[in-house]
């Protein structure tokens, strides 16, 4: 109240700053000193528009006509850059407006250099906007004779003179045109600097073109998102399959590649680098872009994926006790790996979880934060190998377990990958056991009269017709089909259209050769069938033995990660015992977490930390020499389970209903001829 | 139903459907009643239980039974030799053979390798199961130790696999190779890769390493 005239009161909304001080400030100057949060590319130039805010309580008083207006009026180049920059939004830039008068300041979120980006659709996640790379704009002083500063020094100096920081070293590339820059901006540069640190870029004039990608890399997928670092926009997506497949589908014949070749693993690293350079390029042009334009990378992966991208010899982890060359986060130049991106882009590794849980899991765990989470939740990334984690506030606990490729569609007959024509969802009517399906890219039921169209079946597929086959009595609890006499007893003669006999064995015919594009048909066989109960029973099993260690019985949330867990369908995959018994309104898919928590670590440098401490929280747990890993693992080869009660699927009415035919042992030893 | 009123053949027979359906305690009753009626340990194990599990294996091969049956069966089949083992030592009835089995030193996944150390045990081979990850020298000393007639070994991963070929390399270079019959069988294993590191035979499954042990022991008695 008895404040020095010359002075006066500014507050900053939503964040609650405020301070007195001296009229005549810029608004951007004020919110620096008192620490309020207002982005700023260009430096308090007017160009960049970062720093547009609203004036809430001045205006009222201007209003009023009793108080003298709290700031500056606008000029014309604040006023053009507005329009090109925030067209259609009221109130000024926060570097161009000179407080005059007390006043209460809005900085929308968008206006703020850490903020929260807009969530566009349910599933989309809110992430925080602070990458590790920045780009500041600097009016650098020219050299005067005599002076002896060279022109990084000159540069450093304006940094910290007009911004604060006090950067510490220039990448060799952006030394090198850092004179040319100068020169061409007459002294106005924007400059890129990873960490506030290292100067990877400096161009002449204002940019604010600064682009990053986040990639997950699987050993048969790659998927790469292209962001807007000054926005948090993704500007494009691109996928392509790892051509290390070619040198071994799964990754320990990856590893074996390496063992068994002296320039095997240059030969995966060049691969992969390949890959990675295709999709940054890929993904630049779709954007109008290059590839230089690239500044960070940051790559998630599998311990054996990410070893063998760094070129640090995996074999070591084709063994127990599957040592890893180190855990730690790594940040190093994209042009040492032969990247072709920026020059001096910079690359980052995540810390790495155990000997089989890599970064990709991490990512997961940072993505889907079951450590905050109230509820005892089980986080599922299907592939492979299952990556499980089971956790709430309290702790985390991870395994993984080797579910094998069934659900991939390998080691299945007539199993594939998902793609368009392959059976996504089975039907199976319960009076005649006849197969109704829908494949990939169909909206409808394919029609009994319809075209060829099928391929094969994906891994939804055939989840959805094993537990089918069980629910309609056709194969029984244990995994065996139920006896062809009995079946032709139970369902009739209809049973002559379905049930065949494939390598001596009984075998489902899910779809007739009229119907599918191999021109054959497409059988379910009984080896089918047992290698989807020993890759269930394997992901089970692992669930079990992460809840006997947090001492629990129940899940109360489970949330499946990757492609494969979106298209799932949570009842059907609890029927077939896939996972424990769970209310299904608290089953969720998560996309692809691994590449959303590769685009946080990307998008927020303070999410790094936070993941190598997640990392190194989840007790890991080696599920092959837990001694009760056989036994649940056994348990869990029953459909859906041996003793565990499914109460869900039994409110539901899916539990299968026991009424097979009695064991005829006699009879089959005769058959047997024994 | 009570096996005693069981005429001879009906007997073997309830063993082996006992047996076949994991019931254990019917299974030491059948083996009990055998016995009573005069049976040697010898005719019991021969004619109740290995028949039995010669069917179970059979089954599992076919697919007809998978593993948790498979565990049950050689769980009531150890339940029956308990009864059977200290006779068999008394009236010196010879086994079949000896096994020392395991999984070579870097793999630690045993669930396989258990299945074919019970239904080895089942055939009436006298087993040692050396457990997961094996180096040479375990190999070795259990040779020394036990004189098995055959040595199994187990991989599941394709990385572990080629320490197989380690192995035999041992026991050549420490003179052992000649007396053992070097069984190897795991997921990526296959028939080429036994050839290629030195082993006499690949069981693609527990029935077939049951069959080629069983084959070996003859020729072996033959020669």
């Amino acid at each position: 109240m008895n404040a020095p005239s010359d002075d006066v009161l500014v507050a900053f909304q939503p964040s609650g700053h405020q301070a007195r001080v001296p009229r005549g400030l810029t608004l951007l100057d004020v919110a620096r000193r008192i620490g309020a949060d207002i982005d700023s590319i260009c430096g308090g130039r007017r160009t960049c528009g970062r720093c547009f805010v609203g004036v809430v309580e001045g205006t009222r008083h201007q209003a009023g006509g009793d108080l003298p207006a709290p700031l500056s009026p606008a000029e014309d180049d604040e006023l053009a850059c507005a329009a090109r920059r925030r067209p259609g939004e009221t109130g000024r830039l926060a570097c161009a407006a000179r407080v005059l008068g007390d006043l209460v300041v809005d900085v929308p979120a968008n206006s703020r250099a850490r903020r929260p980006l807009v969530r566009k659709a349910a599933g989309e996640r809110a992430i925080a906007l602070d990458p590790a790379v920045r780009l500041r704009a600097v009016q650098v002083a020219p050299h005067a004779l005599g002076e002896r500063d060279g022109d990084w020094q000159r540069l450093a100096a304006a940094l910290a003179g007009q911004w604060g920081i006090q950067p510490t070293a220039i990448a060799l590339p952006a030394l090198r045109g850092l004179g040319a820059a100068l020169h061409a901006g007459a002294g106005f540069v924007t400059v890129a600097l990873h960490h506030d640190q290292t100067v990877l870029d400096v161009r002449p004039g204002f940019s604010d073109r600064a682009l990053g990608l986040a990639v997950d890399l699987g050993s048969t997928t790659i998927a790469a998102h292209l962001c807007d670092l000054t926005t948090g926009a993704v500007l494009a997506s691109e996928s392509t399959v790892n051509p290390q497949v070619a040198f071994g589908e799964d990754l320990m014949s990856r590893v074996s590649y390496v063992m068994l070749n002296p320039d095997g693993l240059a030969r995966l690293q060049q691969a992969v680098i390949g890959a990675l350079n295709q999709l940054a390029h890929a993904a630049a042009t779709r954007s109008g872009a290059t590839s230089s334009d690239i500044l960070e990378l940051v790559v998630v992966g599998n311990t054996v994926m990410h070893q063998i991208l760094l070129g640090i010899d995996p074999t070591a982890l084709g063994a127990a006790p599957f040592t890893l060359a180190s855990h730690a986060p790594l940040e190093l130049r994209a042009a040492e790996l032969g990247l072709q991106l920026h020059p001096a882009a910079m690359v980052y590794c995540p810390a790495l979880e155990a000997g089989h849980v890599g970064s990709d899991n991490v990512a997961v765990l940072l993505a889907e934060r079951p450590d905050q989470a109230d509820a005892l939740t089980l986080v599922i990334d299907v592939g492979t190998n299952a990556e499980i984690v089971l956790g709430d506030r309290h702790g985390l606990h991870s395994c993984s377990s080797p579910t094998g490729p069934a659900f991939e569609g390998a080691q299945i007959t007539h199993g594939q990958r998902a793609a368009p024509g392959a059976i996504e969802r089975v039907r199976i009517d319960r009076a005649s056991g006849v197969a109704r399906v829908r494949l990939i890219g169909d909206d409808d039921w394919l029609a009994a009269d319809a075209p060829a169209a099928a391929t094969g079946i994906c891994g939804s597929g055939i989840i959805e017709v094993v537990a089918e086959l069980l629910l309609a009595g056709i194969i029984q609890p244990d995994g065996r089909f139920a006896a062809a006499e009995w079946l032709q007893q139970r369902f009739g003669a209809v049973s002559a259209h379905w049930l065949r006999t494939h390598d001596g064995r009984p075998a489902y015919r899910l779809l007739d050769a009229g119907q599918s594009a191999t021109g054959h048909e497409i059988l379910v066989t009984q080896d089918d069938v047992r290698n989807v109960q020993l890759a269930k029973g394997a992901l089970y099993a692992g669930c079990r033995v992460l809840l006997r260690q947090r001492g629990a019985s129940r899940v109360e949330r489970i949330v499946l990660a990757g492609a494969f867990g979106s298209y799932i369908d949570p009842l059907y995959a609890m029927v077939l015992g896939l996972i424990p018994d769970c209310d299904p309104a608290q089953v969720r898919a998560a996309g692809n977490a691994a590449g959303d928590g590769a685009r946080i670590m990307l998008l927020d440098q303070a999410s790094r930390p936070l993941a190598a401490t997640l990392a190194r929280q989840a007790r890991y747990c080696e599920t092959a020499i837990d001694p009760a890993f056989q036994e649940e693992f056994v348990a869990a080869l029953h459909l859906p389970h041996a003793s565990d009660a499914f109460p869900q699927l039994a409110a539901r009415g899916m539990l299968p209903t026991v009424t097979h035919a009695p064991r005829e042992r006699r009879a089959r030893r005769q058959r047997e001829g024994l | 139903m009570d096996p005693r009123e069981l005429p001879d053949e009906e007997l073997w027979l309830q063993m082996q459907d006992d047996l076949y359906d994991g019931e254990r305690d019917a299974v030491c009753a059948a083996v009990r009643a055998a016995l009573e009626r005069g049976h040697g340990p010898s005719t019991v194990l021969a004619a109740g239980l290995v028949a039995g599990m010669d069917i179970v294996g059979a089954d599992f091969r076919d697919g007809v039974l998978f593993v948790p049956e498979v565990l049950l069966a050689a769980n009531a089949m150890k339940a029956g030799m308990e009864i059977l083992r200290p006779l068999l030592v008394e009236t010196g009835a010879p086994r079949i053979g000896t096994l020392v089995i395991g999984t070579v030193k870097g793999d630690i996944h045993d669930i396989g390798k258990n299945l074919v150390a019970m239904m080895m045990e089942g055939a009436g081979f006298e087993v040692i199961n050396l457990g997961i990850n094996n180096d040479a020298e375990r190999f070795l000393g259990a040779v020394r130790q036990h004189q098995p007639d055959i040595i199994g070994m187990s991989a599941l991963l394709t990385t572990t696999m080629p320490y197989m070929k380690v192995v035999i390399q041992a026991l050549i270079d420490e003179g052992l190779r000649d007396q053992v019959f070097v069984m190897v069988g795991g997921a990526p294993v296959t028939e080429s890769f036994a050839r290629q590191v030195g082993a006499d035979a690949y069981g693609r499954d527990a029935a077939t390493a049951v069959e080629l042990a069983r084959g070996h022991m003859r020729q072996k008695l033959a020669s």
